[in-house]
């Protein structure tokens, strides 16, 4: 093959990056086996030099590639496949983080990212264990850099490399052909306009960062079983096990609310299976974190500690492998397509589930265990109860999230069930309340022995919670009986976590943590419960006509909720009147102002009134990407959002021309309000060029009523050389136009002439849901993470101390 | 035996039940052949939209009835309505999903899924 030189392109950041990654590799397996051998002999004091300057280079290189790729994205570099894919020209800067997360081998290079942040934070702070930790965090190091690899070993593609250019990617195009094919590509391909979104800029790294947190609680526990010490690994890793959760956390509650800002499903959960893959692993944490508070606390239940630990990072990996290998293909809206990479990403999967269970296998009999039998009036007891229904909660999120995957495996064609959310949720929401009750049991509950005092307390705060409940209940218009249940629940979680936060204020504030994360979490449930139960979908069919004919009645009832609405014709929907006002253009996005008002149930009167601009985004590629608009009431939030826009407006004509003869002081009544002739002006200034020297020029000065507002217009009648002359007023806001036509002299009467603007071609289809106090969801969210914040703190402390001994 | 014991029973009783669940609640996908004859019961069919058929969105007079014609995997075609509105881009879809069931001459769907080549990846290099 010869080499052709082809005009404009960059070779040398293409180069550079591929050498980075390739580096990036290497060291990775230097540092893997470096750190291996260190920790096996720690004598031998060279093997722990080689691994930590392998371990810098690493640093350097990972760095590199994220400066390079960066940099070809931020100068338009669309040689380069990703920047061509991924961006375009007028892409705001904040915008071109974005754009790494957007592509599989972005993604995974901010996951490289802060597994190398991780990797340099571990190597200061984990004394003893540094050697050993180091050596699993980079063997995961290793399969992550691959994936960005993009080199073809004997037919077989190692991973996807970022720095593919253009012309390699597409291949055969004729365009290639030509040697300055790249002035022929003028733009990019851009961005997806969902990720065009300030929470897609930080939700990604947060949710990422959970993901490779993971890690290290798994490294720590692989660790110690390696090295045969079973219970000194508790205490370093269970700071960052709270950590881990903490971040994930958030990184999912954080997709939850980018998904109900700015997409329009309604609601910040749907069951996706994508979502469901990071919470899985999210649950399972927690369970573990118990878990390891239960054996430091009684040295009871190591061994579920170990499974739980080390099942969270399988199925971090599980969950890669799910939503990158193409495998999920129909079931989910929003999985990466596939890059050939399935194998490469099973390989990673078994390397550490073989690498796991061998080890926990082999060591099973020397892990500490109780021969005790569990006491049932102790704290332990039920945490390790609810620790074990968040392991069956997980499970069953597992097995209907995996029908793609037991397809492939058995040769089934099993689809997803046709109902997600009432399947999940008749599995989720018993298990939730259980959780919900466990929380205040466990919490009353004392470690090891408790007295019947303790049993009191917690029976007289359980009725407390059942009186509150019961007010809520009718407060908040609750029927269904599992719902009430988990009211239940979740009072009873919030008001006896509470009751436990007598020490943290005053002032042991590192005890709080626990009683503080839990009572987030109550108020979370009860704003998932209220918020979902509750939902109401305004924008139903309220003419009462039915407008089609059909059997299944529930079908039309759940179906017919999108609302036409015409241009500046107001329609009732619900307790409120809304319009459609018109629409204006930012940047790529097309904004729909509806106006709102809310009325009065009995008199009718206007209570308060908003505007919404729910947007869309006519995507050449896409179509509309419809984006909601939200108001936000403290006991509730008002979402819009357009599901249809005519494809080409109309420009509108005028209709319903109509004549009225009146004098001054009289009113002129049209579709769109009425006016009222003010005066009669004889006396016209500033008049144009047309204007002059014409024998007789009057205006009428008419004020315009709409509904919620008054214009003036003034039409002119003129006669110049004996014909008449009629200049319209058109009042643009009112769809009104009018037409001095005429005069009467003798009755001291005028003739107007108006005409209204046909709107019909001017119209959206929109769809608006209240959702009641979602705002408890976000608050629980926040004072769940301050719990994390002081567990966390507790836990750190703990650690430093043990350390220092 | 330790209540731990009791408790994993209960664990594995309860897994088994999820197992179960999952199976019974899971629909398949099957054509509209198959739909016709289970007219209880929901499925998903995968097909392509017929183009030479006309497609019904009128929203000025229902904004919630969509209807079209869609031919499935074994080339079966049947009318289906959508009590919503027309999704964006429907004809330019190379595949469709719909789930729901049959319904006397037509199949009632509750949802549909598009899936669009251009939809994450369009590789088509336009020259200008």
């Amino acid at each position: 093959m010869n080499e052709t030189i082809f005009q404009g392109e960059h070779l040398i950041f293409g180069n550079l990056g591929h050498l980075a990654v390739v580096l990036a590799f290497g060291t990775s397996i230097i540092a893997t086996v470096a750190y291996f051998f260190a920790a096996k002999n720690n004598s031998e004091p060279s093997w722990k030099k080689i691994a930590d300057l392998a371990f810098y280079v690493h640093t350097f290189c990972v760095l590199s590639i994220v400066a390079i790729l960066f940099t070809i994205i931020h100068s338009h570099l669309f040689e380069y496949h990703y920047a061509w894919q991924h961006s375009s020209r007028d892409l705001p800067v904040q915008y071109m983080i974005s754009c790494f997360w957007e592509g599989q081998e972005g993604s995974f290079l901010l996951w490289i990212f802060w597994q190398m942040v991780i990797g340099n934070i571990l190597l200061r702070t984990s004394g003893k264990w540094t050697n050993p930790v180091m050596s699993i965090v980079m063997l995961s190091q290793i399969a992550l850099t691959s994936m960005l690899i993009g080199v073809k070993i004997f037919e077989y593609k190692l991973g996807s490399s970022p720095f593919e250019l253009l012309r390699n990617a597409m291949g055969e195009a004729p365009i290639f052909k030509r040697t300055d094919y790249l002035s022929k590509i003028v733009d990019g391909n851009g961005l997806n306009p969902l990720l065009q979104n300030y929470w897609m800029v930080i939700h990604p790294p947060t949710l990422f960062f959970g993901f490779a947190t993971t890690i290290i609680p798994f490294a720590f526990a692989i660790a110690s079983l390696w090295k045969r010490d079973y219970t000194g690994w508790l205490k370093p890793a269970l700071p960052w096990a709270l950590i881990s959760v903490m971040v994930l956390g958030t990184g999912i509650i954080m997709g939850g609310f980018w998904a109900y800002e700015s997409l329009s499903f309604g609601g910040y959960w749907a069951w996706d299976p994508v979502e469901n893959a990071s919470l899985i692993p999210w649950i399972i944490l927690i369970a573990g974190v118990h878990v390891m508070i239960i054996y430091k606390a009684t040295g009871n239940s190591l061994p579920i500690a170990y499974m739980l630990i080390i099942g969270t990072f399988l199925l971090v990996l599980y969950a890669t492998f799910l939503t990158r290998s193409g495998v999920l293909g129909n079931s989910s809206v929003h999985s990466f397509t596939d890059l050939g990479m399935s194998g490469q990403l099973l390989v990673f999967l078994f390397m550490f589930i073989i690498l796991a269970t061998v080890l926990l296998i082999v060591r099973w009999k020397e892990i500490p265990k109780s021969d005790k039998d569990e006491e049932i009036y102790t704290r332990e007891f039920w945490m390790l109860i609810g620790s074990l229904v968040l392991v069956i909660s997980a499970f069953q999120i597992i097995i209907t999230t995996s029908i793609p995957v037991i397809n492939k495996v058995l040769g089934t064609n099993l689809a997803p069930p046709a109902d997600v959310i009432s399947h999940y949720n008749k599995w989720q929401m018993p298990m939730a309340i259980i959780i919900g009750v466990l929380t205040a049991v466990a919490h009353f509950l004392k470690f090891k022995k408790n007295v019947p005092q303790t049993i009191k307390k917690m029976g007289v705060y359980a009725i407390i919670s059942i009186i509150v409940a019961v007010g809520l209940m009718f407060a908040f218009d609750i029927k269904n009986w599992f719902y009430i249940g988990l009211l239940f629940a979740s009072v009873f979680g919030i008001i006896g976590n509470a009751s436990l936060l007598k020490p943290f204020f005053t002032g042991k504030l590192k005890t709080g943590g626990s009683s503080i994360a839990h009572i987030g979490f109550g108020i979370l449930l009860m704003g998932v419960l209220v918020s979902s139960a509750n939902k109401k979908v305004i924008s139903v069919n309220q003419t009462g006509i039915t407008m089609f004919e059909g059997k299944d009645e529930k079908t039309q009832k759940d179906n017919a909720e999108n609302l036409f609405l015409e241009r500046g014709k107001p329609v009732k929907m619900g307790d409120y009147e809304i319009s459609y006002l018109g629409d204006s253009v930012q940047w790529v996005n097309n904004y729909y102002r509806v106006h709102y008002k809310k009325l009065d149930v009995k008199t009718g009167e206007v209570k308060y009134e908003f505007d919404l601009y729910p947007n869309g985004q006519i995507n050449p590629k896409m179509g509309l990407v419809a984006n909601p608009d939200t108001k936000h009431y403290l006991s509730h939030d008002v979402f819009t959002f357009v599901s249809s826009v005519p494809k080409q407006k109309e420009e509108g004509k005028y209709i319903n021309e109509k004549k009225h003869i009146v004098k001054v002081g009289d009113t002129i009544y049209t579709n769109n309000g009425f006016a009222i002739l003010e005066k009669i002006n004889s006396n016209i200034k500033d008049a144009g060029n047309e204007l002059k020297n014409m024998e007789i020029l009057i205006g009428a000065e008419l004020k315009v009523y709409t509904l919620d507002k008054v214009y003036s217009a003034m039409p002119i009648y003129g006669v110049k050389q004996g014909s008449v002359m009629a200049f319209d007023a058109v009042v643009e806001e009112a769809n009104l136009r009018f037409k001095f036509t005429g005069v009467d002299p003798k009755e001291g009467k005028i003739f107007i002439e108006t005409a209204e603007k046909d709107d019909s071609g001017d119209f959206i289809i929109m769809k608006a849901i209240v959702f009641p106090w979602i705002n408890l969801v976000w608050a629980g969210t926040i004072i769940m993470i301050i719990g994390f914040l002081f567990a966390i703190w507790k836990r750190l402390e703990e650690y430093k101390r043990s350390a220092s001994v | 035996m330790k209540k731990i014991h009791i408790i994993l029973i209960v664990l594995i009783a309860v897994a088994i039940g999820a197992i179960l669940s999952s199976y019974g609640d899971a629909s398949t996908y099957e054509s509209f052949s198959v739909a016709a004859e289970n007219p209880d019961k929901e499925f998903h069919v995968v097909g392509m939209l017929n183009k030479q058929k006309e497609k019904h969105y009128d929203p000025k007079v229902d904004a919630n009835y969509f209807s079209f014609y869609l031919i499935d995997e074994k080339g079966t075609e049947s009318k289906v309505i959508l009590r919503g509105s027309e999704p964006q881009d429907f004809e330019r879809s190379e595949k469709i999903v719909i789930i729901g069931k049959m319904d006397g001459d037509h199949f009632e769907a509750s949802k549909i899924l598009l899936k669009c080549p251009s939809k994450y990846t369009d590789n088509q290099v336009k020259g200008t």
